[in-house]
């Protein structure tokens, strides 16, 4: 008995610390988000009125704004969860291929990822508003000559580009560890049975790294929904709400629009909600094809 | 068969050379523009600069108060990442040693708001830090990245720490030392691989991090080096020699460390990712 109290109490003082921290800035904000969101809660006054499920409607009725922002991330979570795969993956498999200049390709093809996002975005807005239309009035080039980023046909392909120029290297390192994984032994029956690179790919490969596969899936996936400073820096969501993303149709809610914080809560309980459901489907969906190695 | 085979590889060369071209040119167009005068950079933004001008650096200096802006980046990120890692290694430690229903408790709670995105906790976030006067301050920043960052922290320490045996502690036990002493002086220095992935995983987040220090940095003294250079793109509209030159000097530490820790991040990121 006497030990138990003394493991406990030991226990509590090893965790104090972090629960501590993580209960105040992880658990209460939350929870306090859930609990905004049944209120009409303005962020200035002490009072306010609890609405029920009033401010979750209003964002799947009233809200043409709101539904715009989240077809707009929807399109652009497919579109990067396949192309920064893909993307990745290809540049993974062509390196490990090669013998030589392994280790400069690794390193030119990771180093984007390392400049914080924002920052690339400002970079990119110059490549896209000053050093492109120059490029296409020198080299004739005249598609290069347009709206990049004021076009709204144009600026989502602005932001797919930008986003994959810093995210494809992250995700070609955790390939590239894959590929590593897999035994050479496995590749030279394959190629004594005669299997085509295609075929040695598609049976050999892909089965051995589909935890990595599942891995970049899961980053991939989340990381498209949170986009933020990407479009922040490119387009700020513009023209008009073009480019608008989920999480920036929360942020101007909350924080530069109308200061309606249970409402803006509500949304941010929807993205929460969201999130959850496809990443839990998109993990059962990759686990199930996992192979035991 | 050789001769295709060799024309694939030289394929395969090709379009990695194309990529790595494709992957420079940004970094490229910005380091010799921001060497250029405006006038210059309009009438020839592919070459060379005929002459280095360095005020577009000077006057970015100033501007982003770059030592100042450094500084601040250095204090959150170092409460930020030395708190992680002191707190998080000793609750995954205890966690992963304590059995029982009250261990599991914590470690689930912990593990459970992993998914929680952090554009859904923002709001009452920021409610939060004003209630506890901590809005405008670097040092109440680099707390509340404690409290974000720490849950990943944890169940990447409690993972680790399930493959030490734990022979070594019963016999620093024997010999006298206490939990903490077994700890920090047996069981830390064990874990340093662990706490290498975790403390370049957090400091690439924090460092390069730009909403939440936006959301909580009040005062332009204490903006964190992003901070300064995002006020200055937008005080500055399409003065890119100034703003390239601004930007070039952002991503001058981390390209620094980048070149000196290069095996040491990607590892931590392969690490990282395959535990998580």
């Amino acid at each position: 008995m006497l030990k138990n109290t003394r493991k406990t109490l030991y226990l509590f003082y090893f965790v104090a610390p972090a629960l501590l921290l993580y209960t105040v800035f992880m658990l209460i904000p939350t929870i306090g988000g859930m609990f905004y969101s049944i209120t009409d809660w303005n962020g200035l006054n002490r009072n306010y009125n609890f609405v029920g499920f009033a401010n979750f409607i209003e964002a799947i009725k009233e809200d043409p704004d709101f539904l715009n922002s989240l077809w707009f991330t929807l399109k652009y979570v497919v579109v990067m969860v396949v192309l920064q795969n893909a993307l990745a993956l290809l540049l993974a498999v062509f390196i490990e291929s090669r013998t030589r200049f392994k280790g400069f390709f690794r390193t030119v093809f990771f180093m984007p990822n390392m400049i914080s996002v924002i920052i690339s975005a400002f970079m990119w807005t110059f490549v896209f508003t000053t050093v492109l239309p120059q490029l296409a009035e020198k080299t004739m080039m005249t598609f290069l000559d347009q709206s990049w980023i004021g076009d709204p046909r144009f600026s989502f392909f602005s932001i797919v580009i930008v986003s994959l120029w810093n995210g494809v290297g992250y995700m070609m390192i955790i390939y590239l560890a894959g590929l590593q994984g897999v035994p050479q032994s496995l590749k030279e029956a394959a190629v004594i049975d005669g299997a085509n690179p295609f075929q040695q790919f598609r049976h050999i490969t892909l089965p051995m790294i589909t935890h990595a596969i599942t891995i970049c899936f899961f980053l991939t996936l989340n990381g498209a929904f949170k986009v933020f400073e990407v479009v922040f820096g490119l387009t700020g969501g513009g023209p008009g709400r073009a480019t608008q993303v989920i999480t920036m149709n929360i942020y101007e809610e909350a924080f530069s629009n109308n200061f309606r914080y249970g409402y803006a809560s509500a949304k941010s309980v929807i993205l929460f909600v969201i999130v959850l459901i496809i990443t839990l489907i998109q993990i059962r969906i990759t686990k199930r094809n996992e192979v035991e190695a | 068969m050789s001769t295709s085979r060799r024309l694939s590889s030289t394929i395969i060369l090709v379009i990695l050379i194309l990529g790595a071209l494709l992957a420079l040119f940004p970094i490229y167009m910005a380091v010799i523009n921001s060497f250029k005068t405006q006038g210059e950079m309009f009438s020839n933004i592919l070459s060379l600069p005929t002459q280095l001008h360095f005020e577009n650096y000077q006057q970015a200096f100033q501007k982003i108060r770059l030592l100042d802006s450094i500084k601040n980046s250095l204090i959150v990120s170092v409460i930020g990442i030395g708190g992680i890692l002191l707190f998080a290694s000793m609750a995954g430690y205890k966690l992963s040693r304590t059995s029982g229903r009250l261990s599991n408790f914590i470690f689930t709670l912990f593990v459970a708001s992993m998914l929680v995105p952090f554009h859904s906790i923002m709001i009452s976030l920021s409610r939060v830090a004003k209630n506890l006067h901590m809005q405008g301050s670097t040092y109440g920043l680099g707390l509340i990245y404690i409290g974000l960052g720490i849950n990943m922290a944890v169940f990447l320490y409690h993972g680790f720490v399930k493959g030490i045996p734990r022979e070594l502690e019963e016999s620093a036990h024997m010999d006298g030392c206490g939990e903490f002493q077994t700890f920090f002086k047996i069981i830390f220095p064990l874990l340093l691989p662990i706490t290498v992935t975790v403390g370049i995983l957090d400091f690439l987040w924090i460092w390069n991090d730009f909403l939440l220090p936006l959301l909580m940095l009040t005062d332009v003294k204490n903006y964190t080096l992003i901070l300064s250079t995002n006020m200055l793109f937008g005080m500055y509209n399409k003065e890119w020699s100034l703003i390239l030159a601004s930007l070039v000097l952002t991503a001058i530490p981390v390209v620094i460390i980048y070149a000196f820790f290069q095996r040491f991040i990607m590892e931590g990121i392969t690490e990282g990712a395959v535990k998580g």
